[in-house]
């Protein structure tokens, strides 16, 4: 499965790229997250609650970040287990561009999964993995359109 | 005595026997809700087992650690494979010769592969104790095609018999290889191709799809630690079978196991097979002394219970220029799945595939079919069909259209001409079988007259000058299709499942006051056996109808039968009951000599009656020999009434039909209707003719399903990506059109009473008829093949290829 899309945020790219590196911004965005930490230099192990139709679970997983053409440019890859419910895994690309004081995030993210959240049909997984990512875009624009210091 | 008044014609008609249509005795508990299913048994003490499967389609399983679900308050147990394998019970032996795991033994080879067993107080329970069994799996490259899965480098499936050169049916050429099975002559049929005026070549996709019946798989396990005696309630197709493998398998005494299979909801074919979950109910059962339940749920059913069909069929079919047909080529990629557990007899890997020269008087054929491992779940089984019977139709039926257009000529007329002639049977197929009866021309002619065939192809044609003039978007399809079966496995010499032999069974006891009960080693999931089994007796024992009781399912009290699959009730124990009833009229005549004071040969049968030759005032009843058999000590003669027997059929009984759908088909949406559907059956003598349409019905509903819509898909990480009734196309009365149902009657020459079965036959033959409406809709814009299932999406993209969105 693909993803792509394009979010304006109001805010340079400098501190843009800084709160995708702030453990405690992306806790508090991607939906259902219980618990985010660094264990490393861009490294993360995160717990995600997930539900998708029928199927809820608690997804544990790790997230690496690779930033040699930040910030321009960097790339995640990731995967997340959910016992039962199946497993995640999967990586992003993500461009920011400057446009003024604002800037525009590209992401193109292609995401495999398997056991019963993947049986579930991808119309339903296609649309709630859109659903989740326009959640968490729209709460880090709103995150980084408080002032500086918040 | 009030009889004397009726003619025979009213008292016949008062046994409801033959022919009668009578109402199903079944469906007074069914429509009441009072069936007794697998889910409805409750035992004290019961405990409840579910499965942790698979996320993954191939893995190494590195650790399985359940202390947390143990640990759950009502946790009983959680078996793995190494619980197992001290019993050797592990792995189990297939119906096909293979072995499959019980548990995942080191490493998964399919999606929902049962790799533990929870068991708990409740349902509820064991599901969340489920989730509590953390697994580490290692993933490893899957292979869910079967062509990627025979190349070289492909990765190796079953470690377990990476090395083994030789399968359960002849050598093994790669490690993802089960089997190759020729039938036929290559040379003479290669040397036809090589010369014929016409050769038509096609892949013919016969997709992977599932019986999904109503009810799933399950069981209940209960050993009696006091008595030894284990007794097994399930779904299952064939009791006595299971009772017999469970045996070998688990070591127990043959005598201390019960089977019983109480109502089912559907069999379909899926509940042939052993499954992991009743070998870990009755192990369950063993070490907590407690009965264990274990019953599917939907999901678990498509995505680990035996699937049907995945048949990649490569055909070339020779003619000649006027459209006789000289030879027929075929070769088969099988897709098993990860382990072998088709549901065939033991001598036939791919089932009676070579059926596939179908209603034709082919001269010469040939047939391989290869057997691959993939990493799909398991199966294989007759999903509404004899074993592969409706692969070989569906393969027949398009290569028969396939070859029209390459001939530019009508397909109905190319069958025509190509059909076994009446006085050609018995038959003997250029693969291997003798056709029993058969009036194809007869049948056809009747068919086409009945839907105005010709009419049809007129409307046809204007509406394509209508279409290519813009006036409509709509294309209107005529799918033809005649097939012939082969049903009733079968004979012993040459049919057997695990080597026991395909026979049947009837036991019959006539009551003092003249009722009885008769009890067949058959199991109805829904055929009504119960009703039409009556029917054979009354009108061989002139007993009404409704004073016999049918039972079937109870292994400690039936007598041993192979089990209901594959339309075999009717032809081989319905042939046993028949020939049980026939002693047992033996016998009667002998009473009814006695009581009349004649010999033996002065008496003769009268519907329900013996009567003194030319004196028909002097008779007895069937009922007053009843009871004279149990209240008179008659010389010569033991007591009782009573006779059994096993009937082991001379032949396989081989019914057919004329099937045709019209279709309309709407090109820019892909959607489709079926505006008529004409199904002609002809399934020799006619037990119970409500039953026999209400079969076409439902077998026709399950070919609409299959051709239309449902499919088992995986992607390429081995998910099944239809594993809900979401993506399950199981179709509503919405989609389901209103059939028309015809007959002709051939009787089969070898069966007591001329029966052949029926309830698979729609199936076999409604699947190429849907399908071909769809071709045929497309024919005159260039289509050739384009593989099912034909949802909307694949019809849309079929117009969209054509060019027809332009």
């Amino acid at each position: 499965m693909e993803l792509t899309d394009e979010i304006r945020v109001p805010a340079p790219r400098d501190r843009v790229y800084a709160a995708l590196n702030d453990p405690e911004i992306l806790a508090r965005c991607i939906p259902g997250c219980e618990e985010l930490k660094a264990t490393g230099p861009g490294e993360y192990e995160a717990k995600v609650v997930l539900k998708i139709g029928p199927v809820k679970a608690r997804f544990g997983g790790v997230v690496k970040l690779d930033d040699t053409n930040a910030p321009e440019a960097f790339s995640l890859t990731g995967e997340g287990k959910g016992g039962a419910a199946g497993f995640a895994k999967g990586g992003a690309d993500v461009t920011l561009t400057e446009d003024g004081e604002e800037t525009v995030l590209r992401y193109t993210a292609k995401v495999e999964i398997g056991g019963k959240i993947a049986q579930l049909g991808s119309r339903l997984i296609a649309g709630t993995a859109k659903k989740l990512s326009a959640k968490f875009f729209s709460c880090f624009a709103e995150e980084l359109s408080q002032p500086a210091a918040g | 005595m009030t009889d004397q008044t009726m003619t025979p014609e009213e008292r016949a008609a008062s046994l409801e026997g033959m022919g009668c249509r009578r109402k199903r005795v079944e469906d007074v508990r069914f429509t009441q809700g009072k069936g007794n299913y697998v889910d409805d048994i409750k035992l004290p003490g019961m405990l409840f087992g579910a499965f942790v499967r698979s996320p993954y389609a191939h893995a190494r399983v590195k650790s399985i650690n359940a202390d947390a679900a143990k640990a759950l308050p009502g946790v009983v147990a959680v078996l793995t494979a190494e619980d197992l394998a001290p019993l050797g019970l592990h792995w189990m032996p297939t119906l096909a010769g293979d072995k499959q795991m019980v548990l995942a033994d080191g490493k998964v080879l399919f999606q929902g592969q049962e790799v533990a067993f929870v068991v708990a107080e409740d349902r509820y329970t064991a599901a969340d104790a489920v989730e509590l069994v953390e697994v580490e799996y290692e993933e490893l490259p899957v292979v869910t095609d079967p062509f990627r899965a025979l190349e070289p480098d492909a990765p190796v499936l079953r470690e377990d018999i990476k090395d083994q050169k030789e399968g359960a049916h002849g050598p093994r050429k790669h490690h993802n290889h089960i089997f190759t099975w020729e039938q036929g002559d290559r040379e003479a049929t290669e040397k036809v191709l090589e010369e014929a005026d016409v050769v038509a070549e096609e892949m013919i996709y016969y997709h992977r799809t599932h019986p999904c019946p109503l009810e799933t798989c399950g069981c209940v396990a209960s050993m009696d630690k006091v008595t030894g005696k284990l007794t097994v309630w399930g779904t299952f197709q064939a009791p006595h079978a299971i009772r017999t493998v469970v045996s070998l398998i688990s070591g127990i005494a043959e005598h201390n196991i019960r089977i019983i299979s109480p109502d089912i909801g559907g069999g379909f074919g899926n509940k042939v097979g052993a499954y992991p979950g009743y070998v870990c109910s009755v192990v369950a059962s063993i070490v907590t002394g407690r009965p264990v339940k274990w019953v599917e749920n939907r999901m678990e059913n498509l995505m680990s219970t035996a699937f049907a069909r995945d048949y990649w069929m490569k055909g070339r079919i020779a003619a000649t220029k006027d459209g006789r047909i000289t030879g027929l080529w075929c070769h088969v990629t099988a897709d098993h799945g990860g382990f072998d557990a088709c549901a065939d007899p033991t001598k036939f890997p791919a089932g009676f595939f070579n059926i596939c020269t179908g209603s034709y008087d082919i001269p010469v054929a040939y047939l391989c079919v290869d057997g691959v491992y993939t990493n799909k779940a398991p199966g294989g089984v007759a999903y509404r069909c004899s074993f592969r019977v409706t692969e070989a139709a569906y393969f027949i039926e398009r290569m028969i259209e396939v070859l029209a257009i390459e001939l530019g000529m009508d397909a109905a007329e190319l069958r025509r001409i190509n059909f076994i002639r009446k006085d050609q049977f018995p038959y003997k197929s250029a693969l291997g079988w003798e056709y029993d009866s058969g009036d194809y021309h007869t049948a056809w002619e009747k068919a086409l007259k009945a839907v105005d065939y010709e009419g049809l192809r007129r409307e046809q044609a204007q509406r394509i000058e209508e279409f290519k003039a813009g006036k409509t978007r709509k294309l209107l399809g005529i799918g033809l299709s005649h097939f012939t079966e082969i049903v009733g496995a079968g004979p012993v010499k040459n049919c057997d499942i695990l080597g026991l032999g395909m026979f049947d069974s009837c036991e019959i006891r006539i009551h003092p006051t003249g009722s009885a009960i008769a009890r067949l080693g058959t199991i109805s999931q829904g055929q009504g056996h119960a009703t039409t089994f009556a029917q054979i007796l009354a009108s061989e024992l002139g007993i009404p109808a409704s004073d016999i009781t049918v039972e079937e399912g109870d292994t400690d009290t039936a007598p041993y039968g192979l089990g209901t699959y594959g339309s075999r009730s009717t032809p081989v124990a319905g042939a046993a009951t028949a020939m049980a009833a026939r002693k047992i009229r033996a016998k009667a005549q002998m009473i009814a000599a006695y009581l009349l004071e004649v010999h033996d040969d002065d008496v003769e049968w009268d519907v329900d009656r013996f009567v003194v030759k030319g004196n028909p005032e002097r008779f007895k009843t069937m009922k007053e020999i009843a009871f004279a058999a149990y209240n008179q000590a008659i010389p010569g003669l033991e007591p009782g009434l009573e006779a059994v027997s096993y009937y082991d059929p001379p032949n396989m009984t081989y019914p057919f039909r004329a099937y045709i759908c019209v279709m309309e088909i709407d090109v820019d949406t892909g959607e489709w209707q079926v505006r008529q559907f004409y199904a002609l059956d002809d399934c020799g003598t006619r037990i119970n003719p409500m039953i026999i349409e209400g079969q076409v019905h439902g077998g026709l509903t399950e070919a609409l399903a299959i051709a239309m819509g449902q499919e088992i898909a995986y992607d390429e990480m081995g998910n099944v990506k239809t594993g809900t009734l979401m993506d399950f196309f199981i179709p509503t009365a919405w989609e389901t059109p209103n059939y028309i149902t015809d007959h002709t009657v051939t009787p089969s020459p070898h069966h007591p009473i001329g029966a052949k079965g029926v309830g698979e036959s729609p199936n076999v033959g409604g699947v190429p008829a849907f399908s071909n409406a769809v071709h045929d809709a497309f024919r005159a814009f260039g289509l050739r093949q384009a593989h099912m299932p034909h949802d909307h999406w694949r019809i849309w993209q079929i117009a969209e290829n054509l060019g027809l969105h332009a």
